[in-house]
């Protein structure tokens, strides 16, 4: 008897242990001290230089999230990246020194972003990271790279947060979260007037941080909120929390997350009381192929944001075209980021050329403080997503928030702010 | 022995008493404390009742999937004392197994003709599913725990997460890290209103065949040579074997009837919330794990109220409590915790197991 109490009890704990760290609870950003130091390497209170030998690589690390609720779009992130290095080696790199890409998975997660940089601190070979792809993810590589002085530029990390005045080698090309809450927010209130919405959030650090600042936002015109609603990514019924949203009847549903949990939701809705007639709304987590595969006729009349740079036309039918011949898909098959993948790489190849000199050896010499304010200084770069230019904070993004519609199964722009 | 405890010093025999007494004083304390809080909290939110009565069908629907893989644990805890925690991932295989079945009936363009048909055809895809799960279950049993029949019991344990995680991340080598989209054909699609509560067709349809499948399973441990020879191999190996009973192919036998009741769920649950990707057992197979031992583990028709309650406290328990619904894991594992605590034997008991340790 006490045999079986005591197997049981210690299934039990395993399972509860499972249980905590399955859903890979999105982005605690790690604890400084708990770092193993990788500062103590490099004995410079700076970042030192990085010298490559001749025919050595200038290794660039890329951080994607090619786990996790968004492998299509990391994917297609990862894909991006590698045509921009292709084509900052075609232009004849640095000084006869080609880029190579390093990619590692960032899972879309801050437990797995946190291995990620501590792989790329303790490699002395790593310039500078573009990534992670998602919030949570950049959170858990930020304090990393910070300490041991590697710049990033993160194509589609959207938190406000994850750039500051503090951090010096935090940039992006994504626009901030904060603009795409208020433009989502004011399109629910002006232009689709309705005052009583719902919000849901994934519990992730970009769900949720997006969704309290629609929240606000929408508070702030004047509506009203009558839930908010945390579920788990990769949970797949929600017909519990949809219920208790039913029952104060809102007239939308606001959702912070990824696709797969955007899907099932819309799907759901229509079979729960009280929301049959609500609309959805989602974000550009939710802005893939895979959300209209997954939800199908729940999808038509949702709602999407994208956070998109005003895309220069030839630029990117030039870029489509080395894409789907290298890769054989188009990608906006598997998701929208692309473009701003492609930019952030450019953007890290141009600093590098800025500061990059050979020394009596031939050995190209980065170094690492003077790469990171070259970063910084960006100006009027032409990207895919537009003219680049970083501000003082690094928030390099071109462009505004697109509103989309889906039609017969497809994206349908309606509107745009801030372009 | 349980025996000689009791009667070795009239001491501990008190101290025992005390403790058990203290342990059940606590347990009522925190029932009063839920009940308390439902009252003035979940109550007093002032929901309909046609709220409340669709919280319940969403629980029963989930309950029902809960049974059929709980069942799984508790035949083989029945037999072998030996908790696979690899049943999870049987279910998943299934629900992987079904979707090919349907993308296959799909290009035979029988879910696009008559109801018969389409009726036919999910048959045979959950059919199937039960079938990629029945292989799935005696591989494992045959490579995973035949060979340490016998070793301490945490060994097999261990070696059931090991093939846990080796079944999840082999499908996500072969078939990659997106979900697959099941596409519920238009007979099944939708549901219907009963006085102002809408029921999915997917979730009447799983409750009923659970249903359905549990009965049949009842008859075969009950009414069957097989069913018998079970119930004896779970009495005692060694004198079973000495009857005249192969043990080897009763195991193998409660492993098929596990894994397909697993398969079926994992099909149904596939068409109920339309996705499956390579971790989509894990979570279900804990709580089927936990509604086992809610039950009392190793007892059938513990398993199957087990379940049934688990999936009602789990939709119901977030509004009753007044708490957010993500915390809706939490509370299951809490029950799971709580009986451990105060009725490790499981609401119905388990009698087979007590005997033997």
């Amino acid at each position: 008897m006490r045999n079986a109490r005591f197997l049981l009890l210690f299934a039990a704990l395993i399972a509860l242990l499972a249980a905590c760290v399955a859903p890979a609870p999105a982005g605690a950003p790690a604890a400084p001290a708990a770092q193993p130091a990788p500062a103590e390497a490099q004995p410079q209170p700076t970042g030192g230089q990085v010298v490559i030998a001749p025919g050595q690589p200038i290794r660039i690390g890329g951080s994607f999230a090619l786990t996790g609720p968004i492998p299509d779009p990391g994917k297609d992130i990862r894909q991006a990246a590698e045509i921009a290095i292709d084509d900052l080696n075609a232009a004849g790199g640095v000084e006869g020194f080609l880029f190579e890409l390093v990619a590692e998975d960032g899972a879309c997660s801050g437990d797995q972003g946190t291995v990620v940089g501590n792989k790329f601190a303790a490699d002395p070979t790593i310039v500078a990271v573009t990534g992670g792809t998602c919030s949570g993810e950049t959170f858990g590589l930020k304090p990393i790279l910070q300490r041991a002085r590697i710049p990033f530029v993160s194509p589609s990390a959207t938190n406000p947060a994850i750039t500051d005045p503090e951090c010096d080698v935090c940039n992006r090309v994504a626009l901030s979260d904060a603009l795409q809450g208020e433009v989502d927010a004011d399109f629910v209130y002006n232009q689709l007037g309705l005052r009583k919405v719902a919000v849901m959030h994934d519990n992730s650090d970009y769900g949720k941080g997006l969704a309290e600042i629609f929240q606000n936002a929408f508070i702030r015109l004047g509506g009203e909120v009558t839930n908010f609603e945390g579920v788990q990514v990769g949970d797949t019924d929600f017909r519990a929390v949809l219920a208790k949203i039913g029952a104060n009847q809102p007239e939308l549903i606001f959702f912070g997350g990824y696709s797969t949990e955007a899907a099932l939701i819309a799907q759901q809705m229509k079979e729960t009381a009280g929301l049959e007639n609500a609309k959805f709304m989602s974000d550009d987590g939710a802005y893939t192929q895979q959300y209209l595969q997954a939800a199908g006729a729940a999808a038509e009349g949702t709602y999407m944001s994208f956070v998109a740079g005003d895309a220069q036309a030839d630029k990117l039918a030039e870029f489509t075209e080395k894409y789907v011949a290298k890769f054989g898909v188009e990608p906006s098959q598997l998701g929208p980021f692309h473009g701003q993948s492609y930019d952030s790489v450019i953007l890290i190849g141009e600093a590098i050329k800025r500061v990059a000199k050979v020394d009596d050896n031939g050995n190209l010499v980065i170094d690492r403080e003077e790469l990171i304010k070259a970063i910084r200084a960006t100006k009027g770069l032409q990207g895919i997503t537009g003219t680049l230019t970083c501000n003082e904070i690094g928030e390099c993004g071109a462009g505004g928030v697109q509103i989309f519609i889906v039609e017969n199964g497809q994206f349908k722009q309606i509107a745009g702010f801030g372009m | 022995m349980a025996v000689t405890t009791y009667s070795s010093t009239s001491t501990r025999f008190r101290q025992k008493t005390a403790t058990r007494w203290l342990v059940r004083g606590l347990g009522v304390l925190i029932l009063a404390l839920v009940a308390w809080r439902v009252v003035t909290v979940g109550l007093a939110e002032g929901y309909p009742a046609t709220f409340w009565m669709s919280q319940l069908i969403n629980g029963l629907v989930l309950g029902g999937v809960y049974a059929l893989v709980a069942l799984g644990y508790t035949l083989v805890y029945g037999i072998l004392l030996m908790i696979n925690f690899a049943h999870g991932d049987v279910m998943m295989i299934g629900g992987f197994t079904g979707f090919f079945a349907l993308q296959f009936f799909m290009a035979l363009g029988w879910l696009q003709g008559s109801a018969a048909l389409v009726a036919l055809a999910l048959i045979l895809i959950v059919a199937a599913g039960m079938f990629g799960s029945v292989l799935t279950g005696v591989t494992l049993e045959r490579v995973a725990y035949r060979p340490l029949r016998g070793a301490p019991r945490l060994v097999p344990l261990i070696s059931a997460i090991g093939a846990s995680l080796f079944l999840q991340y082999s499908v996500l080598l072969i078939f990659g890290v997106s979900p697959r989209v099941y596409q519920k054909p238009a007979l099944i699609e939708g549901g219907f209103r009963a006085g102002g509560v809408f029921i999915p067709y997917t979730g009447l349809i799983i409750f009923v065949t659970s249903l359905f499948l549990m009965l049949m399973l009842y008859l075969i441990v009950q009414r069957t040579k097989l069913g018998r020879a079970m119930r004896a191999v779970a009495e005692d190996k060694g004198t079973a074997a000495l009857m005249g009973i192969d043990v080897d192919r009763v195991i193998v036998f409660t492993f098929i009837l596990g894994s397909a009741l697993a398969g079926a769920a994992g099909v149904m649950l596939g068409f109920h919330n339309t996705v499956v990707k390579f971790n989509s057992g894990f979570i279900p197979g804990l709580k089927a794990f936990t509604a086992a031992v809610l039950g009392g583990i190793g007892n059938i028709p513990g398993a199957m109220v087990g379940a049934l309650l688990l999936g009602v406290i789990e939709a119901i328990g977030p509004s009753a409590l007044g708490i957010p619904t993500e915390y809706k894991d939490i509370i299951a594992f809490t029950v799971l915790v709580l009986i451990l605590i105060f009725r490790p034997s499981g609401l119905l008991g388990e009698v087979v197991s007590e005997k033997r340790a």
